[in-house]
């Protein structure tokens, strides 16, 4: 079965490239005897993605180089083989680029080199562009894990660089959010360009190298990819040291040693759903990353708020509170349940266990509430100033949300190892699309709840 | 009026169990309480298989399993209750200490907190990890996580304790440590059933030992019984093994 759905994925991913490929060679068909004029804001533009996708590709290199350093398990072999050091070191460099540069890639070189082929050349710039930021992030990344290493050890690196991933997707994305909700309301992206071209920014000197480079300008991109190359090498040159002195720290320091000195009687707990709840909870606290990246996931329902509180929207304000705390409290508990089951280390010994499934089910359920609670109540107090009634409401339908969200979690979770689960969040993508669709059907009924009580409340007011 | 004969720890009658191919084919074992039982067989022979189906991991096709009279297909809950099983890869989470762990496990099988409590901290004493009681599991040796492991399957008194392969990586003091463990259970009336590859471990230790092959016992008894069936008086378990369970790997050295 997993055999099947995974050749299915295969053909299915394949059939989508080769549709992107198409559509790629059906614009250049298209474009080829167009002149493309490159305009400075084009070149502004270029300076900006290509420093979104270096941050980008900077923070994935720092995972990259934590989990070839301290999950991989290949390093003790390659050592252990008469090659270089600073050989392996490079292969494994390369390794990280071509992973960071792969979604680029894949995106990417489909459209642009069949319009390079077909009539225009200097757009070839544009895959330098990306191997040249590739290479120089892998370098970044590298280098930035082992200091980081190095200072405050493996532990808080691995923690830092995750935490530095999420940080920086979540921010990327909050900025590109509330650009393009404040470009709808007066052209700031608009105003933005302006005054970066006016100030010389993205079209000359330094800035102006990768918008020169992208569209083919040699000088630029001997420029670039030499520098890339550089860093790249030096990396290779001068980290090798530090790379096995990190790698040999990753076997030895990654366990944290210190007694936490406390009474053992009061950790026993004479209810299932107690102890399920504070080995839950240990785990979480216990990695900071994962748990920031769940909270984090908040910030990925910022463009349906900015909907919702946006300019002319008719919805009074408790409606609004309503359906964002249903979609918090659904998104936070579907997270935590799912977190439960699909990171749970020892299934075996919950299934040996003399406990039903079910009751270990609830169990973890209610553990996933009781760590979105707080988050969750949040807007249900909110609305209570101005209409109690409507809190209730929004109380029940934010319980009813997440607890269907959080079902759903548990049914279509599959338990693996916690520390390969970052690894495993694409599987959940119909738990994914099933939760929001929870989220919509709760979280309207919470706003069409309050929205009706506001408005009966503001009648008797009336008369 | 006579007594009625004791119960078995174990009684297997008929089980089968097929993957891609049959693994267990109408395999009948009885095992007596209060003894140590060394199953033993080659890669591949349905060990493991057996036992994860006595513990509850895996359902068989066919076939009956009672612990202690208790149908472990019918009534699984109460099977599990009196069953401790413990696998070749301890069952333990890396981010939580061994006290914690096994906090979680008396509140699995609901015990009172404060009897769990003394007995944790009788375990983790007897087993030598009192001093790291509060460290987390993801720093310990193989052989620290088995002892941890062990602690987890003792805690709640189980009547019948199952272990795939304990002592496979442990040094020879971990291992010692182990094989004293399960001394003491047996000593104490329990009931210990033990996989393993290491036949001097079977010989030495086991009241009794089963070996299987092809899914079916092929041969069972005290070490002596054993050698009695195979021909090999006076000779090693591991030649009486290889001649049970390879006949043709004895004709090659017959001849």
């Amino acid at each position: 079965m997993r055999g099947a759905g995974a050749g299915a994925t295969q053909i299915i991913g394949a059939l989508l490239a080769l549709a992107w490929l198409a559509l790629g060679c059906t614009i250049a068909w298209a474009l080829r005897d167009t002149p493309l004029p490159i305009l400075p804001e084009v070149r502004v533009a270029v300076l900006g993605i290509s420093i979104a996708a270096l941050t980008f590709m900077t923070a994935q290199a720092m995972i990259g180089s934590q989990r070839t350093l301290y999950e991989n398990g290949d390093l003790a072999l390659l050592f252990s083989a008469p090659i270089p050091e600073r050989t392996v070191l490079l292969a494994k460099l390369l390794g990280i680029a071509g992973t960071i540069a792969l979604t680029y890639t894949m995106l990417l070189l489909p459209i642009i080199v069949p319009v390079a082929i077909l009539g225009h050349p200097r757009l070839f710039g544009l895959v330098a562009l990306l191997a040249a930021i590739a290479l120089a992030a892998a370098a970044i990344g590298l280098a930035l894990t082992l200091t980081i290493a190095t200072l405050i050890g493996p532990r808080a690196a691995r923690t830092v660089g995750q935490i530095l991933a999420a940080l920086v997707g979540g921010a990327v994305f909050l900025g590109s959010q509330l650009l393009s909700h404040a470009d709808r309301r007066g052209g700031a992206t608009i105003a933005l360009f302006e005054r970066l071209r006016a100030d010389g920014l993205g079209t000359e000197g330094l800035s102006g190298l990768p918008g020169q480079a992208g569209f083919g300008d040699p000088l630029a991109i001997v420029l670039l990819l030499g520098g890339a190359l550089f860093l790249f090498v030096g990396a290779g040159a001068t980290l090798q040291r530090l790379f096995l002195s990190g790698y040999q720290d990753g076997s030895t320091r990654l366990s944290r040693s210190k007694p936490t000195g406390r009474a053992s009687g009061r950790l026993f707990h004479a209810r299932l759903t107690r102890a399920v709840f504070a080995k839950e909870w240990r785990l979480l606290v216990r990695d900071p990353a994962l748990a920031f990246q769940i909270v984090l996931r908040l910030v990925y329902m910022a463009p349906l708020l900015f909907v919702a509180f946006g300019r002319g929207n008719a919805l009074p304000v408790p409606a609004v509170l309503a359906f964002g705390s249903v979609l918090i409290a659904s998104q936070l508990v579907g997270s935590f349940a799912w977190l439960a089951v699909s990171a749970e280390d020892s299934p075996d010994l919950l299934a040996v266990a003399p406990v039903a499934k079910d009751e270990i089910d609830v169990a973890k359920l209610l553990a996933a509430f009781a760590m979105a609670a707080p988050f969750a109540m949040l807007l249900p107090i909110a609305i209570a100033l101005q209409t109690p009634v409507g809190a209730v409401i929004t109380l029940i339908m934010t319980a009813l949300g997440g607890a269907a969200a959080g079902f759903v979690e548990l049914k279509l979770g599959k338990p693996g190892q916690r520390r390969t689960f970052a690894r495993r969040r694409s599987g959940g993508f119909v738990a994914g699309i099933l939760s929001l669709l929870i989220a919509v059907v709760f979280g309207g009924g919470a706003a069409l709840g309050v929205w009706l009580v506001s408005g009966f409340t503001g009648m008797l007011r009336f008369s | 009026m006579t007594d009625s004969p004791p119960l078995p720890a174990l009684r297997i009658r008929g089980l089968a169990k097929t993957f891609d191919k049959p693994v267990i084919a109408g395999l009948d074992l009885e095992i007596a309480a209060g003894q140590l039982y060394a199953l033993l067989g080659p890669n591949g022979a349905g060990k493991t298989t057996t036992l994860r189906m006595v513990a509850g991991l895996a359902k068989p096709d066919a076939g009956t399993i009672h612990i202690f009279g208790v149908d472990a297909l019918r009534d699984p809950l109460a099977a599990k209750a009196i069953t401790a099983w413990l696998p070749d890869e301890a069952m333990l989470y890396d981010k939580l200490s061994p006290l914690e762990y096994l906090a979680f496990v008396a509140g699995l099988w609901r015990m009172d907190p404060q009897y769990a409590a003394g007995e944790a901290d009788r375990l983790l004493h007897w087993l030598d990890l009192w001093e790291q009681r509060d460290t987390r599991c993801e720093g310990f040796s193989r052989g620290m996580k088995q002892k941890v492991a062990l602690a987890g399957a003792l805690i709640h008194d189980p009547q019948l304790l199952i272990l795939d392969e304990p002592l496979t990586g442990l040094d020879a003091s971990m291992a010692r440590s182990v094989k004293d463990a399960l001394r003491a259970q047996v000593d104490a009336g329990k009931t210990v059933i033990v996989t393993t590859h290491i036949l001097e471990v079977a010989e030495r230790m086991a009241d009794r030992i089963g070996i299987i092959g092809g899914g079916k016992l092929l041969a069972e008894g005290t070490l002596d019984e054993l050698r009695e069936s195979a021909g090999t008086a006076g000779m090693t378990l591991e030649d009486t093994f290889i001649r049970l369970t390879d006949p043709a790997a004895h004709a090659v050295t017959a001849i």
